[in-house]
């Protein structure tokens, strides 16, 4: 039966006219990893991740250390490539066979996949093991909760920053006909939402069109059309280019941006993002997060997966070294991470950062706030019109 | 991929018929076919058979079977609730409706952009490099071939960084020249126009190759014969190359349609549907309603009514041009 499984989901996949190999293969990875390589008495743990970036071999890394470490357990490391691996999850879950014991999951898919019961509330597994919450950051472990019950166990949490070239400043300085420029993609618009003091989503309900919102969304379209700060007709991902060659001065994106500012010999300033909005300090965020699948349920694998976690909160300063700040305590406040560059920045926005909202969902219905803030931002929209237009169709997701 | 598939190159024996139909004829005439012959033959076509039921004639049925279910991803039971699928596609006041009619115009304007390009551009090319002397003819083909062997994420990258509006080549040129810059991927009509020069570089060189193929059929002799009555270059092309080519043309006109229909990777990769949703193309609307939305049951339906329209224009099209041969 296992193979009508594997059919099953080849048949979606070439129906959808999507890929099927990739599909295919996501499946079939895990089939045949299950049980090789267990030596007798080692308890196997697979583990699944997206980290198919500069992030995978860090991640390994720290897996074979643990590997290392004990001889009790072995975790078995798999990484889903970035772009397959919340379908990948869904055909494996939906099925519930040959689901991996512990994998990598956004903050902002947590709800969703909580909804429909396919992940286990670990509250009493974690503390009966051991795994603290005063471990870690209090805004990450509150991330990993749904109504009082920890689904996640946090990784580490990257928010948006702020990132600016310092010679186009020290330039801009001694020329004011060269001002710093900045684009205010779309993805910034929630930063400064939650720091009006607004809310994307209010007691269940859409929320995109509220005054904040509206002051959020006129205040970045005016840095294009008023204030010129920005050059006006930016594509997607236009602003990353011109940064890259040294042509944009500053720049809002996130952690994992590090390595290709490096690698393009970048002289660039990180730090947290600015109050850009009129009431609070805030900053949108999203975060990995350990989950386990609702339908393990071996004692052992479950111990074995908690002593894993224990291991990485311990031990994920190699985690660090990708640019992003783990929310384990024992790493972010340790002095070697407090010497780095960017990282202690990023964790300086922990205690404020603010997650999307917590629906079920929240990845499609986001999706027409996304298309109507860049039109607003390409100057083919009112702000005001745009937002309703996203609300109305967010809202009629949301019924569905 | 908005490129012809193998299967659709494979139908190209359907706009052969003259070789089609003899062989037909010969059969009927012939002796009646015994036992043990059609035995033979059924073992010929056994293999093909199997892949084409396991990879697409059961996909489809089950396929079928999944649009007439309320069938999210994630929930283990699927609620059976037969063409409400489809009759929520046409309900004017639904999300499904929006989603595929927006998807399917969109698409449909790709369709009426990129063809005529396709097919005159190629025909075009195809003139002129079977005009060229030999060894240029070869050398020719394959650099016009060579786009065609490039995957789709690779030609969006060339393209994005030739077009991108504030550090793209095209850009970069206008500026220096003291003309405005064009805003290619984010302002209309250019994202439609971007799309539809990205796809011609790309896929032209197929085109090409069919109808270079076609042209080397033309028997010389017609081409003497118009030269004999006093023909100039425009008249042998309209009334000796065209004629002679009609089903080759016929071909690439249904390949050519039935691609671009199937856009997808250009405006994903270089657009993302933007601006807001304008070049947001049905195939990307049945692939985010299927894997961002969770719902099978709706996109399978979609995707069934997409593969109906496809079929539907196809068999038009090639009524048409039959007609017009009699």
């Amino acid at each position: 039966m296992g193979n009508w499984k594997q059919i099953k989901g080849i048949a979606v996949a070439a129906l959808l006219g999507t890929s099927l190999t990739l599909t295919g293969c996501g499946t079939n990875q895990a089939d045949g990893k299950s049980d090789s390589g267990a030596a007798a008495g080692t308890t196997q743990v697979q583990f699944w991740a997206p980290f198919s970036g500069p992030d995978g071999p860090r991640m390994k890394a720290i897996v074979e250390q643990y590997n290392q470490s004990q001889a009790e357990y072995k975790v078995d490391f798999q990484i889903v490539p970035q772009s397959e691996y919340y379908k990948t999850i869904d055909l494996t879950l939906s099925s519930s066979k040959n689901d991996p014991d512990v994998l990598i999951m956004h903050g902002d898919q947590i709800p969703t996949y909580v909804e429909k019961n396919l992940l286990k509330d670990v509250t009493e597994l974690a503390a009966s093991t051991g795994v603290q919450p005063e471990a870690y950051s209090e805004t990450a472990w509150q991330g990993g909760q749904i109504e009082g019950k920890q689904f996640g166990i946090p990784l580490d949490i990257h928010p948006l920053m702020f990132y600016w070239n310092k010679d186009l400043f020290q330039a801009a300085g001694l020329d004011p006909e060269t001002p710093p420029t900045l684009w205010p993609q779309q993805f910034i618009f929630p930063t400064v939402v939650y720091q009006n003091g607004g809310e994307l989503v209010k007691e269940g309900q859409i929320n995109y069109n509220s005054p904040e919102a509206v002051e959020a969304l006129t205040f970045l379209k005016d840095l294009v059309f008023s204030e010129k700060v920005s050059p006006e007709n930016v594509q997607q991902d236009g602003e990353v280019t011109l940064f890259l060659q040294g042509k944009n001065a500053m720049h809002l994106n996130g952690p994992w941006m590090m390595e290709q500012w490096e690698k393009a010999n970048l002289n660039y300033g990180v730090a947290p993002v600015p109050q850009l909005g009129t009431q609070q300090q805030a900053v949108f965020g999203n975060s990995h997060n350990f989950v386990i699948p609702a339908s393990i349920t071996d004692e052992k694998k479950l111990e074995a997966t908690q002593d894993f976690l224990k291991y990485v909160a311990a031990h994920s300063m190699e985690w660090a070294k990708s640019g992003m700040a783990p929310t384990s305590k024992a790493v972010y406040e340790s002095a070697e991470f407090q010497s780095m560059k960017q990282q202690p920045q990023v964790a300086k926005q922990f205690e404020y950062t603010k997650f999307s909202p917590s629906i079920s969902n929240w990845g499609p219905v986001s999706e027409p706030l996304w298309k109507e803030v860049n039109l607003a931002l390409l100057g083919q929209k009112d702000p005001q019109a745009a937002l309703k237009d996203a609300a109305d169709k967010a809202t009629q997701l949301m019924k569905r | 991929m908005g490129k012809p598939n193998k299967s659709s190159v494979g139908s190209g024996s359907l706009v052969l018929p003259s070789s089609v139909s003899n062989r037909l004829h010969q059969v009927k005439s012939g002796k009646k076919r015994n036992g043990k012959s059609a035995f033979t033959s059924s073992l010929f076509v056994l293999p093909y058979l199997i892949l084409f039921s396991l990879f697409l004639f059961f996909p489809i049925l089950y396929g079928v079977w999944i649009s007439l279910h309320e069938w999210d991803l994630l929930s283990p039971q699927h609620q059976f609730v037969g063409l409400k699928n489809y009759l929520d596609i046409f309900q004017p006041s639904s999300y499904l409706h929006d989603l595929f009619f927006s998807g399917l115009w969109n698409t449909l304007q790709f369709v009426f952009y990129s063809v005529p390009l396709l097919i005159g551009t190629g025909l075009a090319l195809a003139l002129l490099v079977h005009a060229l002397p030999g060894r240029c003819k070869t050398f020719f083909r394959t650099v016009y071939f060579i786009p065609y062997s490039i995957s789709v994420s690779v030609v969006a990258i060339i393209w994005l960084w030739i077009l991108d509006t504030n550090s793209g080549l095209v850009n970069q040129y206008l500026m220096k020249w003291g003309l405005p810059i064009i805003p290619w991927l984010t302002n209309m009509p250019w994202a439609w126009v971007s799309l539809v020069i990205a796809t011609v570089w790309w896929t032209i060189g197929f085109n090409m190759v069919i109808f270079i193929t076609a042209l080397n059929d033309v028997p010389e002799e017609l081409y003497e014969a118009g030269a004999l009555d006093g023909a100039n270059g425009w008249q042998k092309l309209i009334h000796i190359t065209l004629p002679s080519i009609k089903p080759v043309m016929l071909f690439v006109m249904i390949t050519s349609t039935i691609a671009s229909f199937n856009i997808y990777g250009q405006p994903f990769l270089m657009t993302r549907g933007g601006p807001g949703d304008s070049t947001s193309v049905l195939l990307m609307n049945i692939v985010d309603e299927a894997f961002k939305q969770r719902q099978l049951g709706t996109s399978a339906a979609m995707s069934l009514l997409m593969a109906l329209m496809m079929i539907t224009i196809s068999i038009i099209q090639f009524k048409l041009s039959n007609k017009k041969e009699v």
